[in-house]
């Protein structure tokens, strides 16, 4: 069976700072890690990987030449091989166009069973990549997968969506993607990581994938959204008052501000 | 008489801690209401001379909030008993501080110092009618000095402070992090504390350059400075770090800075059986890798520990397991480290080794160690903490075993293997003590001394190892050391019965 993992190379979230004023992330100020979401879309293939040695896992990447590395950490992590899709003209895509590209890459790959990738990314956070890379290829899909079981030929994907669990089928080939819920990532074996670190990852560019791409409708230039600006709300703090002398007046002060507030009812 | 009113205008929202974006489980809404000097214990007089120094807001005498100022976290089975009997006062300026302990000592009023309250040996309960000095409003960074790579602070800083202000800074972070981030600096300096990165960066004593201080009579002094080198007369910032909060109040601190480096890595290597991994400690230290933390850790207990915060402890294969934590220069020196330690320790019979180097890796190991203590805290009746040479470490182990066996208990050991510093814990179901507590514990002290080591590597004698002196020191040093005190507080005021003065 050969699976194909969508990894993305995300700012370290928990370290990235925001400009509030030009509304742009600021890059500069945190490492990079793989989407964490990617990472659990990697376990869910290693571990299909651990059941049968005939599971080839492949790590597929839209990004910059730098994330090569995120497909390296793939490697050490128990991916196969790992294949970037880098070129300056995929730059500043919005999700339809990386969608796209990504397709493009899969169909230049060729043979492949099961597609998995996290539920969304924790830079873009809008969940669409997947579900529009199975649409462009014509082929089943299944968001938000907390548990997969292999059912002969199917898939079988549980779901909880709001307060319902849905069982979901799918024939092969086909596209999931993952929640956290749906395991725990592995760490790297140092052995392996340092094997990964001397692996070759290929880079395809758009020549490569000419055939499967309209240069009008990747990049910037073929993306219908852009991002105009991001608004990080400030964060609240706590407010204190000191009553010394009238009471009373204080306790209607109180109510009145948490009528205001909203913490009263009724 | 007046009315304290606090209420948060925002209120607390509660979600499930695993899942920040999922539902609500509550919103509290907490006005807290104090009425003030509703029950007076101690003497008015003395009150209101607290009052007339520091201000009528910086003063709490009633039981209710004084009682969340007599305890520390040191185990309920070996506590000392409280004193309720106390008011808090909560000076600003070094110069508040000196008029409380001017006027303590002419009335011989007994002052209990207190920082974050995270110590481990009682040291800040106070168990006689007591003034407690909190020095949480003394919580100003004053000066980072880039080129002198020095911090200036004051005492009442706490490590969250610290950590926050250095995440900030572009090269430079204070080294070290004994564990609990609501420490204050002034108790992580008399307590002279220690902590995971000791391997590297040594304790408090290490990184303190020089103080200022409020003796027990109500005098000021200045030590050190912001120098390397400093021979002039006996050291007294040395004597006061790890002094317990007896000699005399730290206000002001200058402490050592040290460059950044950006390529940090955790590794977490498995063993089959104690002996082996022990073993190769002092074996990797001789290579000249010197992390910043060796920990050697017990799958069970870690698994539990993991458990309790719904998270999976990484490692699978083998029963013990060492965890590294490396921070280099160079990505390829972390690697080149990473290496020299995995052939070492499979030299010595590794089972696996993996590597965590994402931020959020990292952390959720780190967390599960740090939460080894309070995964099993409702039935531990002591942690230990004594130190031998690590070239004794396998003899120690070794002893406690023969102890466990000795006195059918179950003695987990975890803890800082780097510096020789295991955390050794008495456990009962329900953490009250045995019957053979006693001798089960004065066996591991006597154990530890035997081989070169001391009853407290990082914890402090406090209130609770102050009848194990006698294993460790003649008549004569205790001597010398309870001839110090009296120098220092002729009239006994400060913080008695801890560390050595109970004698």
């Amino acid at each position: 069976m050969n699976i194909i993992v969508l990894i993305k190379q995300v700012p370290d979230m928990e370290k990235v700072k925001f400009d509030r004023e030009k509304g742009v992330i600021d890059r500069k100020s945190a490492g990079t890690e793989i989407n964490p979401f990617d990472l659990n879309a990697l376990e869910a293939a290693i571990q299909l990987k651990d059941k049968d040695d005939n599971v080839h896992v492949t790590a597929l990447s839209m990004g910059p030449p730098s994330a090569e590395s995120a497909l390296k950490e793939a490697i050490a992590r128990g991916a196969d091989e790992g294949i970037l899709l880098s070129d300056r003209t995929f730059g500043g895509a919005d999700t339809w166009a990386t969608s796209l590209t990504l397709a493009a890459g899969i169909k230049n790959i060729g043979i492949y069973d099961l597609i998995i990738a996290g539920m969304q990314t924790v830079d873009g956070d809008t969940g669409q990549v997947g579900p529009e890379i199975a649409e462009l290829l014509d082929i089943p899909h299944i968001s938000y997968v907390s548990e997969i079981e292999e059912v002969g030929s199917k898939f079988r994907g549980k779901v909880d969506i709001w307060d319902g669990t849905y069982l979901k089928e799918m024939e092969l080939p086909g596209l999931i993607t993952v929640t956290k819920d749906i395991n725990d990532p592995r760490l790297p074996s140092f052995k392996d990581k340092m094997k990964s670190r001397k692996a070759e990852i290929p880079v395809w560019s758009y020549e490569t994938l000419e055939e499967y791409l309209n240069g009008e409708k990747i990049g910037i230039k073929g993306s219908p959204t852009v991002v105009k600006k991001i608004e990080v709300p400030k964060a609240t703090t706590r407010k204190g008052k000191l009553w010394r002398e009238n009471i009373d007046q204080a306790v209607d002060e109180m109510i009145e501000i948490f009528k205001e507030i909203k913490v009263l009812e009724g | 008489m007046f009315f304290y009113f606090n209420f948060m205008v925002e209120p607390i929202i509660q979600r499930d801690k695993y899942n920040p974006k999922g539902k609500i489980s509550a919103i509290m809404v907490e006005p807290i209401i104090n009425i003030k000097f509703k029950e007076d214990q101690m003497n008015s007089k003395i009150i209101d001379k607290m009052i007339g120094i520091v201000g009528e807001d910086w003063v709490v005498s009633s039981a209710k909030e004084v009682e969340s100022y007599i305890k520390d976290e040191t185990e309920e089975a070996i506590a000392p008993e409280p004193c309720y009997d106390c008011i808090v006062v909560k000076p600003r300026t070094t110069e508040e501080v000196s008029k409380i302990m001017k006027y303590a000592n002419s009335e011989k009023i007994t002052v209990v110092v207190r920082g974050g309250g995270t110590g481990c040996a009682g040291a800040v309960v106070p168990v006689k009618p007591s003034i407690i000095l909190s020095t949480e409003r003394m919580n100003q960074i004053l000066e980072i000095d880039d080129n002198n790579m020095m911090v200036y602070c004051e005492a009442g800083v706490t490590l969250f402070d610290l950590e926050e202000e250095f995440k900030k800074h572009d090269s430079l972070f204070f080294p070290v992090h004994p564990g609990d981030e609501g420490a204050q600096v002034g108790g992580m300096i008399v307590q002279n504390a220690g902590g995971v990165r000791a391997v590297r960066h040594g304790v408090m004593r290490n990184h303190v350059k020089g103080l200022e201080i409020v003796l027990p009579t109500g005098e000021i002094i200045k030590t050190g400075g912001k120098l390397i080198k400093d021979n002039t007369g006996y050291d007294l910032t040395h004597l006061m770090i790890g002094s317990e909060g007896t000699l005399g109040i730290v206000t002001k601190a200058y402490l050592k800075l040290y460059p950044k480096s950006s390529n940090s890595g955790s590794l977490l290597i498995s063993f089959d059986d104690k002996k082996s991994a022990i073993e190769v400690v002092p074996k990797i230290l001789k290579k000249g890798i010197t992390p910043l933390a060796i920990e050697y850790l017990e799958r069970q207990f870690m698994e539990k520990s993991a458990d309790d915060l719904g998270l999976k402890w990484p490692a699978e294969k083998g029963k013990v397991d060492l965890y590294f934590i490396l921070d280099e220069k160079k990505q390829d020196d972390l690697y080149e480290v990473s290496e020299k330690i995995v052939e070492e320790c499979e030299k010595n019979g590794a089972v696996d080794s993996l590597i965590a180097e994402t931020y959020k890796e990292q952390r959720a190991i780190l967390e599960i160690r740090s939460h080894g203590y309070p995964s099993v805290q409702s039935q531990v009746v002591d942690i230990l903490d004594v130190c031998v040479p690590i070239g004794s470490i396998n003899d120690y182990m070794d002893g406690i075993e023969m102890l466990s066996k000795k006195y059918n208990a179950y003695i987990p050991s975890f803890g800082h293997v780097g510096d020789g510093n295991i955390h050794n814990f008495i456990i009962t179901e329900d953490g009250t003590k045995p019957e053979n507590y006693e001798d089960l514990s004065e066996e591991i002290f006597k154990l530890a001394v035997g081989l070169g080591g001391t009853i407290t590597a990082e914890h402090g004698v406090g209130k609770i190892r102050n009848s194990r002196l006698k294993l460790q020191y003649t008549d004569k040093h205790l001597d010398i050391l309870r001839q110090i005190k009296k120098v220092f507080d002729p009239e006994d005021i400060l913080n008695p019965e801890t560390g050595i003065t109970s004698l």
